[in-house]
């Protein structure tokens, strides 16, 4: 655990070292700021003490910010080569790829903490269901692993960050949008099946403000099976056939 | 070093697992509820209801079995629910699913059981089809019978199956009065108040003038926009069922306002105003006006073209905040037209009374008679008398020694759909409904008919406060980044700076 910790917070400040972090997050908290208090269906056109608008609008940013989050993550340390160096220090694959999770999804997490002034406006202005704001929160943060495992994934099969990016946004289309859209065209099993593999059915049952076991188990399932898929792929170099 | 093969071995077994766990989670799973309402978690009405069960119902939910995912999952939130029901109810709830897709018999055993099937298109082989979809049920305890045509997803669910079961379960349903005879609403014109009823109650017409008293079977008389003289004889009637403990509603307006030909004026006098001042209850003969209203829509010749335009209009007051009652609970909002404000005037300590709607704090009263002006301009001096009360509750002694209830609203028409009937606010029905709950002690439904419809509005602000709050929200998350990222550019350049002087603690 301790050697996780130490590559998590190696990778943090790596991020807050760089402009990488604040860009992001700037462009995420703009975007998020914009459309929530600003445009269209805001928060004071609806008139409702609820975030039930950002947590619509960080449903789409979060996908598109997340790939560009997670690309460098393995990508760059294959091309470079640093990702021999790192694991020669005693470090297994599973650690290196959990660390560098870590590293992405307390990234998240300080966005979305950065977006608590909404909170607090809106529960002055009336009055707030709290559960369903925590709800609607730790329905972002399971999204956003999910989202990271899966871009640790892409960014462990190739070297290139573009590709990585490409490639965790194309998995990421199924889950965000084909899956839905999928359910709804296919009636019996194969609809039910589409329809459990969709973010989104999971993402609105948590984010009314009720915790199931099915949705947890649904968003660990994503997260664990990016991850081992992700250490596999990192093992490649060692493997012979 | 590992062989690919037992990598790629491990990989799928792993995925079985998940696979595996994913199927169990999917039938073994527990739900955390943290609503504030509890929206998704059985209501006590429910729970009461099905513990006090002492039959069987039986449930036969047709639902078609090919429906598109989305309808599916209505389908299994149906099934999640009668699970809880059977489960609660020690066993008297039982149900089946059963297709009616499958075969015309049972196609047709649904439709003339009076569940009717819903048209949606899906596209099947590149080609938009219609489909018929099932979605309803029927509820069956002895030779009795309910149908839900169509089951409402979300929380309208429990609510459809609780008072279906509430109504077949009720064998001895409790009598409502409706007073008649002075120009009320019949029956018919009150469809949906009395629909609402129904469910717990029977409603029942009382004309006074063919009957020597109001039955004391009644647990509650309504007395819904009379239009005509009350005589005292009748009065008489009323106020020995009231000192009998009977409890009354009155909704009526003694005011009039005739949008046709402008004209705002008191109505005639039918006695009823009389007969509440002696409850204590008086009734102003000014209109109220409160800055926060509902609309007109307003034709204008533009010497060309003719505008309809929405024009704000302080006689209808529009109600958002209610004031902590049974009778209240989980309203979100009415519109009362053309009131007058109520005041209660007892000093008897043995009665007491409650404000049940309140008018905001930017009302007024308005002269009587007046000529409606639609272009006047409101200003703050309109609104200068604080908030009126537009119904209040009175409990107490109240024309014997017998504790009586009275509610009076200042507005007849607001409960009515008229002829030919108009669709009226659900929540005008449910205070009505509430209301004559809470009068036959009957509060066990309260709850469960405004659950989840909780609207949380926001506080009205001025413009510029709201602007202000609007770029705040946007800019200062952002601002704390960039504080955050100058602190810390800062802390490394004096770190380098130590470094570069040969410093490295």
């Amino acid at each position: 655990m301790n050697k996780i910790w130490i590559i998590t917070r190696r990778e943090l400040s790596s991020f807050f070292d760089s402009l990488i972090a604040y860009v992001l997050i700037v462009i995420f908290l703009g975007l998020s700021g914009f459309f929530t208090w600003l445009f269209g269906n805001n928060v004071f056109v609806i008139g409702q003490a609820s975030l039930q608008v950002f947590f619509q609008i960080g449903f789409w940013t979060l996908f598109f910010f997340i790939p560009a989050l997670t690309m460098k993550m393995l990508a760059e340390e294959t091309k470079s080569g640093t990702i021999e160096l790192l694991s020669t220090k005693a470090v297994t694959d599973w650690q290196i790829v959990t660390g560098k999770f870590l590293a992405c999804l307390l990234l998240v997490m300080i966005a979305l903490v950065a977006t608590l002034p909404y909170y607090v406006t809106v529960s002055r202005l009336g009055s707030v269901d709290h559960g369903a704001i925590i709800g609607g929160y730790l329905g972002l943060v399971f999204l956003s692993a999910g989202y990271i495992s899966i871009g640790i994934f892409a960014s462990s099969i190739t070297n290139n960050q573009i590709v990585a990016f490409l490639i965790a946004l194309l998995i990421g289309i199924f889950f965000q949008l084909l899956f839905d859209m999928l359910g709804f065209q296919f009636r019996g099993g194969l609809g039910s099946v589409f329809n459990y593999l969709s973010m989104r059915t999971h993402f609105d049952s948590l984010s009314r403000g009720v915790i199931d076991s099915r949705d947890l188990v649904y968003f660990a399932s994503v997260i664990l099976g990016g991850l081992t898929v992700s250490q596999a792929m990192l093992s490649k170099r060692n493997w012979y056939s | 070093m590992q062989k690919k093969s037992n990598v790629i071995i491990r990989l799928v077994v792993f995925a079985l697992i998940l696979f595996v766990v994913n199927m169990i989670a999917s039938k073994l799973y527990f739900r955390l509820d943290f609503t504030e309402d509890q929206r998704y978690t059985l209501s006590k009405a429910s729970k009461d209801i099905l513990n006090d069960l002492d039959d069987v119902v039986t449930v036969k939910a047709y639902f078609s079995e090919d429906l598109p995912a989305q309808l599916l999952s209505n389908r299994q939130d149906f099934e999640d629910l009668l699970v809880e029901y059977e489960n609660r109810s020690g066993g008297n709830v039982v149900y089946e699913f059963i297709s009616p897709n499958e075969d015309e018999e049972l196609e047709q055993e649904a439709q003339q059981s009076g569940i009717q099937p819903v048209i949606i298109n899906v596209t099947e082989k590149d080609q938009v089809q219609q489909l018929k979809a099932y979605m309803g049920a029927v509820l069956m305890m002895g030779d009795q019978k309910e149908v839900i045509s169509v089951v409402q997803p979300g929380v309208n669910m429990e609510y459809g199956l609780t008072t279906s079961i509430k109504k077949l379960s009720v064998t001895d349903k409790p009598k409502v009065g409706l007073l008649q005879g002075h120009g009320e609403p019949s029956l018919q014109e009150i469809a949906q108040l009395q629909q609402q009823l129904s469910i717990l109650y029977e409603v029942e017409t009382i004309d006074l003038s063919t009957q020597t008293e109001v039955p004391t079977y009644l647990r509650s008389l309504a007395i819904i926009n009379p239009s005509d003289t009350i005589s005292d004889m009748d009065f008489a009637k009323i106020d020995a069922f009231m000192a009998q403990g009977g409890n009354v509603f009155v909704a009526y307006s003694n005011l009039k306002g005739d949008l046709q030909n402008g004209y705002l004026s008191k109505g005639p006098n039918i006695g009823l105003e009389d007969w509440l001042a002696t409850k204590k209850v008086n009734m102003g003969d000014r209109f109220v006006v409160d800055a926060n209203s509902g609309s007109v829509t307003v034709q204008q010749n533009n010497g060309v073209f003719n505008i309809r335009s929405q024009i704000k209009f302080p006689y209808f007051p529009m109600l958002s905040d209610f004031p902590e009652h049974p009778t209240t609970q989980g309203l979100e909002g009415m519109m009362l037209p053309f009131v007058s404000a109520l005041n209660y005037t007892g000093t008897d300590s043995a009665t007491t009374f409650q404000p049940l709607i309140m008018t905001s704090d930017m009302s007024g009263l308005a002269q009587t008679p007046t000529m409606v002006n639609i272009d006047k301009k409101w200003n703050e001096n309109d609104f200068r008398d604080g908030p009126q009360t537009l119904a209040m509750a009175v409990e107490g002694p109240l024309a014997g020694n017998q504790n009586a209830k009275l509610i009076v609203v200042s507005n007849g028409q607001f409960a009515i759909n008229g002829n030919p009937p108009q669709q009226i606010s659900p929540d005008n029905v449910n205070f009505v409904s509430n209301a004559i709950d809470w009068l036959s002690d009957d509060t066990g439904l309260i709850d469960l008919r405004t659950k989840g419809v909780t609207s949380r509005p926001l506080e009205k602000l001025e413009d510029g406060e709201r602007e202000t709050l609007k770029y705040a929200n946007v800019v200062v998350p952002i601002l704390l980044v960039l504080i955050y990222a100058f602190v810390r550019k800062q802390r490394y350049a004096r770190k380098k700076q130590k470094w570069m002087q040969g410093n490295y603690n």
